[in-house]
């Protein structure tokens, strides 16, 4: 899909999160779903089966999200795939996440990590890279046992690597 | 010309042989004045003109040969014959007129015609000669070039030998130098090898042991990276980061 649609599918769904709320938790349960989608390849390819019925691919939808998110949240999510559009919901979802941090004049931290942060490690996170970075930022943590340990932070086109899998590396590479 | 020599010929020949028969005729006519009929009719034993008026000619005959004195007449006048050796005058007439025409038309056109064929085989014989000398001189010449020649191939073969010896000198000496060129190449490339796999053999043996020690510390973190250490690491790396 062109980076347009993507753009106007996001603020579709920006647009349907603020009128719930404030937005942002729509666009945290959106990313996380879409994180754990890409995990998944058997379930992205079936909800962006056309071959499988609308209504049993947003049935899926709403048996995996059940209570852990909004009902906007599985509603967007259901529009998504009803539309057709189930393969690009991470798209989607980093867009709604980029625009809605942009209308707060904020940018997206992507942090990988093993554990979840607690809010308080979010927020010290945020003034840290604040600091470093000079860039007002949205924590958005991803578990990924990959890392093995430490964080690893994405914002835009930058990456701050401090896990424990890098570290390691750099000790293979130093023999 | 030897058509005029045939003509010549034949003319000669036919002279020849009218005058021969000419002579014979007045040889015979000679030679009858000594016959008996004439004498035995002059002395009246023959013909009519006999005493006895007898006309039988046999009887005469047989009268006349018992007529001794008549005999020894006819013997006589036979013997007193025309002489053998000494032609008459009428032959000596016609052999001499003969002979004369003869030898006329032998030096009108005999001589000269032998004497020009004669000139003519001179002639063919000196340009033979001529011939057999410049057959000779061409032979004499073909056999020196051919001396040269061989000598020359002679020459061109000890050349070609000479040249075959050095350019088998040289390629012996290229092919020395060239095993020798790929004996240094070999050791050298040898040599390389030998290296390369020691290099090889330590970086195997090094990432073996990277991997040997890498493992052994990925198995100590994770032992060690419980709840409590993760939470470290992410303290330590929100302070690294703000404190840049």
């Amino acid at each position: 899909m062109s980076d347009d649609r993507i753009t106007k599918y996001a603020e579709a769904v920006l647009a349907v999160a603020l009128a719930e709320s404030d937005g942002a938790e729509v666009e945290d349960e959106l990313f996380r779903f879409a994180r754990a989608l890409e995990g998944s390849e058997d379930l992205r390819l079936t909800l962006s089966d056309s071959k499988i019925p609308v209504a049993r691919r947003q049935q899926i939808v709403e048996d995996l999200i059940g209570e852990q998110a909004t009902p906007a949240t599985t509603a967007v999510i259901s529009m998504i795939v009803a539309a057709g559009r189930g393969g690009d919901i991470h798209r989607i979802a980093d867009e709604v996440v980029a625009l809605g941090a942009a209308s707060r004049a904020k940018a997206v931290a992507e942090v990988y990590s093993v554990i979840e942060l607690t809010e308080d490690q979010q927020t010290r996170l945020a003034a840290s890279l604040h600091s470093a970075t000079g860039k007002e930022v949205e924590i958005k943590v991803i578990i990924d046992e990959s890392v093995m340990g430490g964080l690893l932070v994405q914002i835009e086109d930058e990456v701050i690597d401090g896990t424990v899998r890098t570290r390691l590396k750099q000790l293979r590479e130093a023999f | 010309m030897k058509k005029r020599i045939f003509l010549a010929s034949i003319l000669g020949a036919l002279l020849l042989t009218f005058g021969m028969a000419g002579t014979a005729s007045a040889s015979g006519e000679s030679l009858e004045e000594c016959l008996l009929g004439e004498w035995l009719e002059e002395k009246g034993y023959l013909g009519g003109d006999h005493g006895d008026g007898h006309g039988d000619d046999h009887s005469g005959d047989h009268d006349a040969l018992h007529d001794e004195e008549l005999l020894k007449e006819i013997e006589q006048k036979c013997i007193e014959a025309p002489n053998p050796i000494m032609p008459e005058t009428n032959e000596i007439i016609w052999g001499g007129g003969a002979f004369l025409v003869l030898l006329g038309l032998m030096m009108w056109k005999g001589f000269p015609a032998v004497k020009r064929i004669m000139n003519q085989r001179s002639e063919k014989i000196a340009s033979d000669l001529d011939q057999a000398d410049q057959a000779k001189s061409d032979a004499q010449a073909v056999k020196a070039q051919y001396e040269a020649e061989l000598a020359d191939a002679k020459s061109e073969a000890s050349r070609i030998i000479e040249e075959a010896r050095q350019q088998a000198d040289g390629l012996r000496s290229d092919l020395q130098a060239r095993a020798e060129s790929d004996i240094a190449e070999m050791r050298t490339q040898a040599a390389a090898d030998l290296e390369a796999a020691r290099d090889r053999a330590m970086s195997d043996l090094q990432a073996e042991v990277a991997d040997i020690v890498v493992g052994a510390a990925e198995r100590v973190v994770e032992a060690n990276l419980d709840a409590e250490a993760q939470a470290q690491l992410i303290e330590n790396y929100i302070n690294q980061v703000g404190s840049n």
